[in-house]
């Protein structure tokens, strides 16, 4: 810069020289020289952040990490439903990707029903072929529900229905289809299970063997229905064929020896019946589903006294409770509820209910007026109603959705879970929301551990470094001790202690934030304390000793200052350090404990190669916030570094 | 020099009492009651042969013996210290602490603390002497590499993937690894020490168990090539620019001479503080490196430990780490002298 406003002045020719004196000459130069020196010289801060600024990559990184802190501390305030807690079994593992709810484009004008228990969601048409939709691979058993047997695909189905992890059809001949997982004896009969390799299982009610031989008559097929891992058909008269899984279903047994079934349903544990008199929930034992309540938050009473003359019609069930449909048009529930569910909605006076249909967690209902109306919880957006409803006629269940259907089989809309953008964790739990709100943990520890040290770091190198002597040596002995201890063994052991006292997690995570940040401030005061050394020395220290002024405020607010950048930066650096530290406690478990989550302990599950491979989702977002996060402090945080020190600047 | 070392050694004990107090006393905070324990169990085994009623004396008086015998029957916390180290007597006047080798007792397997860190002590060394030569082989001569031919394409590359390797945790670049060398390549095993079942012996043997290292070394290797390569670069270029370079160019010395012979030499006295601080975590190992890939190492042994609170392996283990980390101080400030004429260390 200051080269090319000298140029046009100087003037060194000899013509300049035969024509100028020598003193008019040097006059010049000096202004120009002054001139240029005018136009150089910028405040150092502008100058630090002139060159900062030049160096790409690092601005680059600065952004995406204010960018993070942004979406870290302000992203939780739009997931008011996230709870820490939060799982549920029949949305464990769930691959990334919003296409819950996306209904195949050939199937949306032309639906006969639509299912859906788990993670993915059935339709069939009226022209009897088979659309799969959402997250169909199931697990680590390689199992993909999207892969249609091609028998299936040949014929014409009448009626489907899916489970957690399996899908059963009928044709139009009343032949029985079913895929998807069968390990636990979803759909094979004794034969078949033992022919494919396995020894029988008196767990599991196995599919009945005349039902392979004969099919069933479809047009007497009342219902056919699947749970978590079983599946039921209920005839016309009454008879029940019901087959899968005896481990979830404890009552299952009752209901294979039962007389005949008028309607029957799933819950995530029981399976619920209706027969005889229709005064009572049929569940085979003396103590399930007694109580009924109006609200789902209301109080029990004994179904015989709740119902006084009037029957049960119909049941639907959700995976913890049951909603009855009385012969007077009303609902009533039975089982438990969440405290925080969406409530059950005030019908107007000649409204009544002419569908009801319980998906996961939540109920959707329509009325004889064309109103829809969905109760029950709310976490995942179940019981929003979409709001252009009208026109529909049908409602079909998903898990965590709800279908409308128009009266000539069109879809109208749909509304509840879209999908996990980040999958689901092995709990269940949205990793999206985990990452976000764990990211403000792992920042959080860090940025206060890093605080708590150096406070200590700056307090213990200004002493050290300005009084010298004795409160030098002793000081510096101190932080020898200090950064004796071996750093991850010893935030273990205490932290490890700690874990078999009685405290609440939150003063565990604010102790952890101690740990570290005790831990390590000896490098931060030994830096402060050879920064403090070179000032002591300085002329402008001198000054203010001979003018007088206090020992304690010309280390603080004389020498302090001038050190800052230098301390600023390994700040930097060692908030970086802080986190990854956090994480690596967390990983072990020895840091912030599962309901709260951290980036560290979202990624101790990722332990061995099974889960590592088929669940990637789990452990690659995790671990692409936490990288690109360290990544961009340490390249910040080294560009600061090069930009302040005058000497590194200068080799460049 | 000789009494430096002895001063320092001096210092170096100090530290370690102080240490070892801190950590007796946080020990200490832990509700572990081993003499109680032991006690109750001795109550159910003569369960028959007490009298109706008297179960509670009974008890007091074994408890009591069990307590005199670990030296837990005082309650002052500086007494049980001075007990653990050796220096009190216990009830019976005998001493039975650290100074006469009585360095615990492992409750999970019933056995002495020393002779429970043998086999994981030579597991890790085993490992760790790898990792270190792989270590500093990969990353001195990169480390100069990118010194001398400073600002290219190669040496950006390189600053680049450093920065990135050192900021990321061992955890994550194990998953990483296991998912893209266990689930993808099936290259090598995703954990354990050797194949199950298997009775190798001989040469066999040994590429068993290289096969089953390979990964688990990788990882380490490849966490501890960032900082390392940083850090050789750092010294070298500073080494370069220093005046006897210029000479030593000046008088026309080949290149290779230059860097290796002179610049090297200079370079190296920072370096060697780094070797030697490598070289003792060749005992220590890596927590995070045994624990994920199940090997059985002192790490490994450590985390159990605490998982199942058996503390006398713990506080051992602690203590080893710590005299391991101030005797690395002091060889680093020794070998710093040797290796530096410039430094003199005894003032």
């Amino acid at each position: 810069m200051s080269k090319k406003n000298t140029a046009p002045v100087k003037r060194t020719g000899f013509f300049g020289r035969l024509f100028h004196s020598a003193s008019a000459q040097f006059a010049d130069e000096m202004d120009a020289a002054r001139a240029a020196d005018v136009e150089a010289i910028v405040s150092p801060g502008r100058q630090v952040l002139n060159n900062f600024l030049d160096r790409k990559l690092a601005v680059g990184a600065l952004i995406v990490l204010i960018g993070m802190f942004i979406v870290m501390f302000v992203g939780p305030l739009f997931m008011p439903k996230y709870k820490d807690n939060y799982t549920d079994v029949t949305q464990q593992n769930m691959a990334p990707g919003m296409s819950l709810m996306k209904v195949p484009d050939e199937l949306k004008n032309d639906i006969k029903t639509i299912d859906g228990y788990g993670t993915f969601t059935v339709g069939l048409s009226n022209a009897g072929k088979v659309f799969v939709w959402g997250s169909t691979q199931i697990g680590t058993t390689g199992v993909d529900i999207g892969d249609i047997p091609e028998e299936v695909q040949n014929t014409k189905i009448a009626m489907i229905a899916a489970g957690y992890d399996h899908v059963v059809a009928i044709g139009e001949d009343g032949k029985i289809y079913a895929w998807g997982a069968w390990q636990l004896g979803q759909y094979d009969t004794e034969e078949e299970y033992i022919a494919k390799g396995k020894p029988t299982d008196p767990n599991i009610a196995f599919f009945p063997q005349e039902l392979r031989d004969n099919g069933v008559d479809v047009a007497n097929v009342k219902k056919l229905i699947c749970g978590y891992q079983v599946s039921a058909i209920l005839m016309n008269d009454g008879t029940l064929y019901l087959w899968g899984n005896k481990r979830t279903y404890a009552n299952m047994d009752l209901f294979l020896r039962a007389p005949a079934m008028d309607d029957i349903a799933f819950t995530l544990n029981y399976v619920v019946g209706l027969a005889g008199k229709h005064n009572a929930i049929y569940s085979g034992s003396r103590d399930l589903f007694t109580m009924v309540k109006q609200e789902l938050n209301g109080k029990a009473v004994p179904t015989a006294d709740y119902l006084g003359d009037r029957t049960i019609e119909a049941i639907t069930a959700t995976n913890k409770n049951v909603a009855l449909v009385l012969s007077d048009g009303s609902l009533c529930f039975s089982g438990d509820f969440n405290l925080d569910c969406t409530p059950v909605p005030k019908l107007q006076a000649d409204e009544d209910i002419i569908q009801i249909v319980g998906g996961a967690y939540h109920y959707s209902a329509l009325t004889n007026k064309g109103n829809i109306y969905s109760w029950g919880q709310n976490e995942l957006d179940q019981t929003e109603v979409a709001k252009d409803y009208a026109g529909t006629a049908k409602l079909f269940r998903g898990s965590c959705q709800t279908y409308a259907v128009s009266e000539d089989d069109k879809l109208v809309t749909s509304w509840g879970l879209k999908g996990y953008p980040f999958g689901t964790d092995v709990r269940g739990a949205n990793v999206f929301q985990r990452i976000i709100q764990g990211g403000r943990m792992t920042m959080t520890v860090g940025a206060v551990a890093v605080i708590i040290s150096s406070i200590i770091g700056i307090i213990i190198g200004c002493l050290s470094g300005y009084f010298g002597g004795k409160v030098d040596i002793l000081l510096m002995r101190i932080a020898e001790i200090f950064s004796a201890i071996p750093f991850l063994p010893f935030a273990m052991i205490l932290s490890a202690v700690m874990g078999h006292m009685d405290i609440s997690e939150n003063a565990r995570i604010f102790i952890i934030m101690c740990i570290l940040g005790v831990l390590t401030w000896p490098g931060l005061s030994r830096l402060v304390r050879g920064q403090v050394l070179l000032a002591r020395e300085s002329e402008y220290v001198t000054a203010a000793k001979a003018m007088g002024v206090k020992e304690s405020t010309i280390a603080f607010k004389h020498i302090l200052p001038n050190v800052m950048s230098v301390i600023l930066v390994t700040l930097m650096l060692d908030f970086g350090t802080c986190m990854l530290t956090e994480s690596s406690l967390s990983y072990l478990g020895f840091g912030v404990q599962y309901p709260r989550p951290t980036w560290g302990n979202m990624l101790n599950g990722a332990n061995n190669a099974t889960i590592i491979n088929a669940y990637w989702w789990q452990w690659a977002f995790t671990s692409l916030f936490l990288a690109v996060t360290t990544v961009c402090i340490n390249i910040v945080g080294d560009a600061l570094r090069d930009v302040m020190d005058p000497r590194s600047s200068a080799e460049k | 020099m000789g009494k430096y070392v002895l001063k320092r050694l001096g210092y170096l004990v100090i530290v370690a009492v102080i240490l070892s107090f801190i950590l007796f006393m946080i020990y200490s905070l832990v509700p572990a009651n081993r003499a109680y324990k032991d006690a109750q169990d001795q109550i159910k085994a003569m369960k028959n042969s007490i009298p109706e009623g008297q179960e509670q004396q009974y008890f007091d008086e074994i408890y009591l013996r069990y307590q005199r015998m670990y030296g837990t029957d005082s309650k002052n916390p500086v007494v049980r210290y001075l007990r653990w180290v050796g220096v009190y007597p216990l009830y019976d006047g005998s001493f039975d602490g650290l100074l006469q080798g009585n360095f615990g007792y492992s409750y999970d397997y019933k056995k002495p603390v020393v002779e429970l860190v043998q086999q994981p002590m030579i597991n890790t060394i085993k490992i760790n002497i790898w990792a270190t030569i792989l270590g500093l082989g990969i990353t001195i001569p990169l480390g100069i590499h990118c010194a001398v031919k400073r600002g290219s394409k190669g040496d950006q590359a390189v600053q680049v993937f450093t920065i990135i390797g050192y900021s990321l945790p061992t955890f994550l670049i194990a998953i990483l690894f296991i998912w893209l060398f266990c689930a993808k390549l099936h290259i090598f095993p995703p954990s354990g020490m050797s194949t199950p079942g298997s009775h190798f012996t001989g040469f066999r043997a040994f590429l068993d168990e290289m096969y089953y290292m390979a990964l688990p070394l990788i990882v380490s290797t490849f966490c501890s090539l960032g900082g390392m390569t940083r850090y050789v670069r750092a010294s070298m270029i500073e080494a370069l620019n220093m005046d006897c370079i210029r000479t030593a160019r000046a008088k026309g010395l080949r290149e290779q001479v230059v860097i290796y012979s002179h610049a090297f030499r200079n370079a190296l006295i920072p370096i060697v503080t780094l070797v030697v601080g490598w070289f003792l975590g060749i005992f220590s190992g890596s927590l995070m490196v045994e624990n994920i890939f199940g090997w059985n190492g002192m790490g490994r042994v450590m985390i159990a430990a605490l998982r199942t609170a058996d503390y006398d392996v713990v506080m051992l283990m602690q203590m080893f780490y710590i005299m391991i980390s101030l005797l690395g101080t002091l060889l680093i400030d020794i070998i710093y002298g040797i290796v530096d004429p410039r430094v003199r260390v005894n003032k």
